[in-house]
């Protein structure tokens, strides 16, 4: 049976269901996949508008819970950075999903490799068991170790806007209304939550320390600081960024886990030989498994194999290539986002209440198209009002003075004149209600431990 | 650096604290979600070190004895603090020669380890105590009083601290906790599996008999080689992959290294 069409779409819905399709669709699938993915380079081509997710790990009914958020494939443009196996119940699932929206619909959704899409870290943690255990034999596993070998290394999102539309979005219960920006502003960075409530925005070049609304003298605006409530979803791209240097943004790398010290360009990438398992050294495997660290320049993790690299790395890098933003995930942040070093580079995390026992929230990073300043459309969901209100803007300076937004980016620790980072709407949100996944909620069983 | 930063948040699995009292004897447990950003880079200060990728800083376990103002506490930061800070027992992932001799060709300049420590998060943590203090005993836990299918009073079962070691393993602290009618038993668990490098056990048992006021804590250290572990079990008919997951069912293959007996009478 060949999977395609109509087969496809069934398949789809069937693991919409958390239901694994038959082996011999997967092996279709699989096939359809390579096919596919052998055309991609290492370093994928995107155009913003996009959605960029970070680590699923088989948390499936999480991962239904960011299309609702994020709006379905293919209305929303997606790239996920990998991290889609192990540690959860559903991994085979939640791959085979994403794999079939892949062949489906290959322009709207962009997978890259993380350090878990290998055979080696599958069979440790959990997905080649779950695969033995749902079909009995390891067949569905090697397809898709398959498939892993052929994932592109990276991404590259062009074409995003330095600013972000105003919306109509509602504000969060508990936003601080007083804290946003005057209304002709550009928006650099807003942070929803899974309502699509506003619960916080930052202006570009704003001194989010204390920003005042009023503090902006050529606000001439004919409506009150009040951010307007009204109008339809997705319509507001009234004022956009008047002009100034909208198109002045770099292009955003997109990489699982980060740098390394034999890469020091884009193309460098562009020219490995990805087609295999994922190494124990070298530029391939830096690239999925190193970690932005508070140090100066490279250093080595103190478990005797990875790197550490420091903001001027990170900015030597963006500087270089043109960047202005590099997008990573492979680390669990509580609050789902962590922008480090200026916001040169973000750590985004898509697996909420992790191992299902973490309690932490998950996030998805839009950016929008850059000029029609309208890429993003509002997606509400009235039904599930008021369970999660509870966003409060966090402190301004992290605990080693970083300030929060790039205002400081212009002078990068190198001296260099850096790119505006693209306009950055984070949506967050929490693990899927426990009764849609079937189970019960998790209580500690009383056993007779010795 | 900017984050979202939700409060009052309450994940599912998640309570807050729970308690249970018996002849004097308050038990107490709490379970939150791993810390936040700022709470996290607060304890990395103190601690000097970097904590685990899931650190549960507010969850707990007590047992209080309120007459003699004794009583003993399982959490995060206690046990941290007794990891090594030094890099002196500092551990190396199985492939780390071979990553370092290739590296080495071409990038001599960085040398620098970021921070030594022992990032195994490896702990002799025994609980913190106040009151009258443990003396050193010969008298073991009464297993066979704790095999009764006495009726659960309280049952509770907290995560301390939890980190993947990079996707090399998985070190984890946990305290489970059971009272009876007459008696009650803690077990604060440490385990850590460096994939093809060593497996570490480190178990603290409480015991509680509440009629006489004994309490007797049990240390029990166990490691042993990867590769040794895994050969004893390739000889069994066992799932090796599993076993090696299931720190319950892997103790009885790997060897105590050491034991300690104590005891503490309260009245
Ligand atoms: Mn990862």
């Amino acid at each position: 049976m060949s999977i395609g069409g109509s087969d496809l779409d069934k398949a789809i819905s069937q693991l919409r269901a958390c239901r694994p399709i038959p082996e011999n669709q997967v092996r279709e699938l699989c096939y359809k996949a390579r096919e596919l993915l052998i055309e991609e380079g290492n370093v994928v081509g995107v155009d913003a508008p996009v959605t960029i997710c970070g680590d699923i790990h088989g948390q499936f009914h999480d991962l239904m819970e960011l299309f609702r958020v994020g709006g379905d494939v293919p209305d929303t443009n997606y790239l996920f950075m990998g991290d889609f196996v192990d540690r959860g119940f559903y991994s085979l699932e939640s791959f085979l999903l994403l794999l079939c929206l892949k062949v489906r619909h290959p322009d709207r959704i962009t997978l890259i490799r993380g350090n878990h899409e290998s055979r080696q870290i599958t069979t440790v943690y959990g997905f080649y068991d779950e695969c033995l255990r749902k079909y009995g034999s390891a067949n569905v596993w090697r397809y898709c170790c398959e498939v892993f070998d052929y994932l592109a290394l990276g991404a590259l999102v062009t074409g995003a806007a330095t600013s972000l539309p105003p919306t109509s979005a509602p504000l969060a219960d508990n936003a601080n209304p007083d804290s946003f920006p005057s209304d002709d502003s550009e928006i650099e960075v807003e942070t929803l939550n899974a309502q699509g409530e506003i619960m916080y925005r930052y202006a570009r070049n704003s001194d989010s320390q204390s920003s005042n609304p009023t503090s902006n003298p050529a606000s001439s605006s004919p409506i009150a600081p009040t951010p307007s409530r009204t109008g339809a979803a997705g319509t507001g791209a009234t004022s956009s960024a008047n002009g100034s240097k909208s198109n002045d943004t770099g292009a955003v790398l997109c990489v699982h886990g980060g740098l390394s010290p034999l890469i020091d360009t884009i193309d460098k990438i562009r020219l490995l030989d990805r087609k295999q398992e994922v190494p124990h050294e070298g530029a391939m495997c830096d690239l999925l498994w190193s970690d932005p660290d508070e140090i100066d320049g490279w250093g080595l993790s103190p478990r005797g194999a990875g790197f550490l690299f420091g903001a001027d790395i990170v900015k030597c890098f963006n500087h270089r290539n043109d960047l202005s933003l590099i997008a990573r995930a492979h680390q669990l942040v509580m609050e789902g986002f962590k922008e480090m070093f200026d916001s040169t580079i973000v750590t985004v995390w898509s697996a909420p209440n992790y191992c299902y026992r973490c309690g932490n929230v998950a996030a998805i990073l839009e950016l929008g198209e850059d000029g029609s300043n309208a890429g993003f459309v509002r997606r509400s969901n009235g039904e599930r009002g008021g369970g999660g209100g509870g966003w409060i803007l966090g402190s301004n300076v992290d605990g080693n003075g970083n300030r929060r937004l790039s205002s400081v980016l212009g002078e990068g620790a190198l001296g260099q004149r850096a790119r505006d980072g693209p306009g950055r709407r984070y949506r967050v949100f929490e693990a899927a209600p426990q009764d849609s996944r079937g189970m019960p909620a998790k209580k500690p069983v009383a056993d007779y431990f010795l | 650096m900017m984050n979202g930063a939700p409060v009052d948040t309450h994940a599912p699995g998640h309570d807050v604290a729970s308690s249970i009292s018996r002849n004097g004897f308050t038990i107490t447990t709490q379970k939150l979600p791993i810390l936040k950003a700022g709470p996290i880079d607060e304890m990395h200060k103190k601690l000097g070190i970097t904590p685990p990728e899931m650190i549960f800083g507010d969850n707990f376990a007590r047992i209080e004895h309120a007459a003699s103002g004794w009583n003993i506490d399982f959490n995060a930061f206690d046990a941290l603090d007794r990891v090594d800070k030094t890099g002196d027992s500092m551990l190396k992932v199985s492939y780390s020669k071979e990553w370092q001799q290739n590296r080495q060709k071409q990038f001599e300049d960085i040398k620098e380890v970021v921070k030594p420590f022992d990032w195994s998060y490896s702990t002799d943590y025994k609980g913190s105590t106040a009151g009258p203090p443990f003396r050193p005993s010969e008298k073991p836990i009464p297993l066979a009083l704790l095999k009764r299918p006495d009726p659960i009073l309280f049952f509770d079962d907290v995560i301390l601290y939890e980190d993947e070691l990079a996707d090399n393993g998985i070190a984890m602290l946990s305290c489970k906790i059971r009272v009876m009618p007459a008696r009650l038993l803690l077990l604060t668990r440490f385990f850590m599996r460096l994939d093809d490098v060593v497996f570490r056990i480190r178990d603290t048992r409480v015991f509680v008999e509440f009629a006489t006021g004994e309490v007797i804590r049990e240390y029990t250290a166990r490691e042993e080689k990867y590769e040794v572990v895994r050969k004893t079990l390739a000889g069994t008919k066992e799932d090796v992959l599993a076993i090696m997951r299931d720190p319950n069912r892997l103790a009885q293959y790997i060897p105590v290294v050491e034991q300690s007996l104590e005891n503490a009478v309260l009245q």
